[in-house]
């Protein structure tokens, strides 16, 4: 084999470093060819886990079928969906969904912002406090519950000691109907504020120096800068993190499960955990499955219309 | 998970030929067993008596069977239900024998998912030896009539772990006499609660998870006279929230749960017991097979030795009112019809040497509830517990739940809305309309065609 030749440029003095086909390739395998066997394998586990069960979800949500009543699925149309839209259960779920959902969301939206902007102000420890603040992010849900689950118990949990010690009486976080939905909402945020701050961290360090630099110039006050420079550059990154956030928030199963397991009574029961419920308790597999695609295209028209905003926003 | 239970049924070879599944007849006796080292593996929910089952068969089985191995496989409780049946419908089991809750019977039979043993019982076990409907609340489908058997309906499992609930009182606060009525218990409780402050007059379950608040209902509701359906006719609504149910709910709205602790509306076993080994519950109820660890003293501020811990804690049958009944508890032993059939014949080789009159005794000095009469009447069981005489005394008063294939379902619907109820949700009679009028649309549509509903 030839040592390789050094290809010319058109700089004078410059020689461009020449990539050739590897030794031992075989000349059957088209470049396409070796792009389709690398990525086929990822292809195939997407299509068998995620392709096949959504079509086969959206398949059953057509019919009567339940996984362990067994026998054949009996085609029944749009049964299931007229009775999930039309059911007072599940308007009471989506209200619940909804409020935390804005409560959760809109707090942390909120905090998360103000943790960040007050991180990005500081010159010295500024790595430690952010790597501290993501703790909680980093944390299994179940852990979180768990945890929350104790310090939140009315009788030995440290919260209620701590009222308890300034002079406060005992509350029931968990066991009525109002405190239990602030409690998974407290909680919620407690877990994913960092997740906000992370994003808004990352868009207040990418505004240019010299637009704060132009506006001391100008002798502008504080909140003419926030409000003219920072907010503006820092909203969409913002947007993007609350449309996620959103997105979770809408799903939430895990903290409810372990937290109040949807009560007192049916309070703080989620849409995801009226699902789970009708999927294994009832192992109403059909109406299920038409539970869960309804929740899927809820999501996915609301994240259009999101982003439509969103594009709004930067064209503006 | 349900996508791959429903991928799993829909390409699996199972039974889904359109015709109504009934459960495969288990051989009338054992075959051969395997000479091979073997593995026999149970499902059960994570509390003292599946680790003590697990301790006791590997100990005891294997002089029978040197090459058996016993593993109890546990979920935690809330999960119990959906661990075991989402395997069923994917029709495949990591189980060789499931322990189901008797309520679980009806849902296990109709879909396929155990053997049936009615021949296998007829030639191995000794059914005279045992209460009748102690061996038809663990393994008869449809269910018995309560405090009977129906000797030519089917049998589908045998008792494992018998249990009821005891009232667990404070010697020291209200003396050794236990209250023998439910009124009489209600105001010792609320007379106890006002003389100790820091202590709460009554501990029971209340949380909305597994069957907690329902059983506390259901027992409240027996005891007062009412009734949760009409079985044969299968009417709930007008049945349950009937006069003596709405009795019921309201005395265990109005007046025990303002005797309970404050937030202890989500308590359930370990939070009760966890308030009787404080010393923060002057009576309280739980499951008798759940109240060993009350007697540890590193688990109690009761005492520092068993005896003292024994001075100050009683245990007694329930106080009876209108009628006497208690709440039927435990589990039974059932065989997956998906497991491979060395294994199902294990199974039946265990449950046929579990049964003997000599293991049943040795369970019962282990720390188990036995289910025969001659265990349940041996010292070896009465002596075991300050809480076994409690057991052995409350076989004949008791009754089960709905044991159909709907239980889940009419479990969950009783049991967020008594939750509900006692932790100021909705009204007490509101709740128990709910319950009925819900429960009974569960019954009316498991026979209509249709998507089978929210």
């Amino acid at each position: 084999m030839s040592d390789p030749v050094p290809l010319k440029t058109d700089h004078p003095g410059q020689v461009a470093s020449a990539t050739l086909p590897a030794p031992g390739r075989s000349r059957r395998l088209s470049d396409r060819g070796l792009a389709v066997a690398f990525t086929s394998p990822a292809l195939l586990l997407l299509l068998a886990m995620s392709v096949f069960p959504l079509l086969w979800a959206l398949y059953l949500s057509f019919t009567d079928y339940s996984a362990t009543r067994g026998g054949p699925a009996h085609f029944i149309g749009f049964g299931n969906y007229t009775a999930i839209l039309t059911s007072a259960q599940v308007h009471q779920r989506a209200l619940t969904t909804l409020i935390y959902v804005f409560g959760a969301v809109g707090l942390q939206t909120v905090l998360g912002f103000t943790i960040a902007y007050l991180i990005s102000r500081r010159t010295h420890g500024r790595g430690l406090l952010t790597t501290l603040f993501l703790v909680p992010m980093m944390l299994s849900p179940v852990v979180v519950g768990l945890f929350w689950r104790f310090m939140l118990d009315a009788q030995f949990g440290v919260v209620n000691s701590m009222l308890g010690s300034v002079g406060l009486g005992q509350v029931e976080w968990l066991t009525r109907q109002r405190t239990a939905l602030i409690s998974l909402i407290v909680v919620d945020t407690w877990q994913w504020t960092p997740f906000i701050m992370l994003i808004a961290l990352a868009g207040l360090s990418a505004v240019p120096k010299y637009l704060y630099e132009a506006a001391s110039i100008d002798r502008a006050s504080e909140w003419f800068r926030f409000r003219t420079i920072t907010l503006p550059l820092v909203w969409p990154l913002l947007l993007i993190a609350v449309l996620f956030r959103a997105i979770e928030a809408f799903r939430l199963f895990d903290l409810v499960y372990i937290l109040t397991s949807g009560g007192p009574g049916v309070s703080t029961e989620t849409l995801s955990f009226h699902v789970y419920k009708v999927a294994f308790l009832g192992f109403n597999t059909g109406t299920a499955s038409a539970y869960g695609i309804l929740m899927v295209l809820v999501v996915i028209v609301l994240t259009q219309l999101y982003l439509r905003y969103l594009n709004k926003l930067k064209e503006g | 998970m349900l996508l791959v239970a429903t991928t799993a049924a829909a390409c699996g070879d199972g039974q889904d030929d359109g015709t109504k599944v009934s459960a495969p007849k288990a051989p009338a006796t054992i075959p051969e067993l395997t000479k091979d080292p073997q593995t026999l593996s149970f499902i059960w929910f994570d509390w003292p008596p599946a680790h003590a089952l697990e301790a006791f068969a590997n100990a005891e089985y294997k002089k029978e069977r040197p090459n058996a191995t016993i593993k109890v496989n546990t979920v935690p409780n809330a999960n119990w239900h959906d661990a075991m049946f989402t395997q069923f419908a994917a029709r495949k089991t990591d189980f060789d024998i499931a322990i189901l809750d008797s309520q679980h019977i009806g849902e296990a039979v109709t879909n396929g998912s155990i053997l049936d043993l009615t021949d296998f019982v007829k030639n191995n076990i000794e059914v005279s030896a045992y209460n009748p409907y102690l061996l038809a609340a663990y393994g008869q489908f449809p269910q018995a009539e309560t405090g009977k058997r129906d000797e030519n309906a089917s049998l589908y499992g045998l008792p494992l772990l018998g249990d009821t609930w005891t009232m667990i009182y404070r010697k020291d606060l209200i003396g050794d006499k236990p209250p023998q009525t439910w009124d009489e218990m209600i105001s010792v409780a609320e007379r106890c609660q006002a003389d100790n402050p820091g202590v709460s007059g009554l501990a029971f379950h209340q949380a909305n998870g597994s069957d907690a608040a329902a059983v506390t209902y259901n027992t409240v509701n027996g005891v007062y006279g009412g009734n949760l359906w009409d079985a044969k006719n299968r009417k709930i609504d007008g049945v349950l929230n009937d006069t003596a149910g709405q009795e019921a709910m309201d005395v265990l709205v109005n007046k025990m749960k303002p005797l309970t602790a404050k937030g202890s509306g989500n308590w359930f076993i370990d939070e009760v017991n966890a308030a009787v080994a404080q010393g923060k519950a002057c009576i309280a109820f739980n499951w008798i097979a759940a109240s060993g660890g009350l007697l540890d003293p590193k688990q109690s501020t009761l005492g520092t030795t068993r005896k003292q811990i024994l001075d100050k804690l009683g245990f007694a049958t329930l106080p009876s009112q209108k009628t006497n009944l208690v709440p039927l508890g435990g589990m039974g032993m059932h065989v997956s019809a998906y497991s491979s059939k060395a294994n199902q014949a294990e199974a039946l080789n265990f449950m046929k040497w579990f049964e003997r009159a000599d293991v049943q005794k040795k369970w019962a000095a282990a720390g188990g509830v036995p289910s025969r009469t001659d265990a349940l009447e041996s010292p070896e069981f009465l002596n075991a517990g300050p809480f076994n005489q409690v057991y052995t005394d409350s076989v004949p008063r008791m009754r089960d739940m709905w044991n159909v294939p709907e239980y889940a379902r009419l479990v969950n619907i009783e049991n967020t809305n008594v939750n509900a109820a006692l932790n100021g949700a909705k009204k007490p009679k509101d709740a128990l309309d709910d319950i009925a009028k819900e429960q009974q649309g569960v019954l009316d549509s498991s026979s209509r065609k249709g998507g089978g509903g929210l």
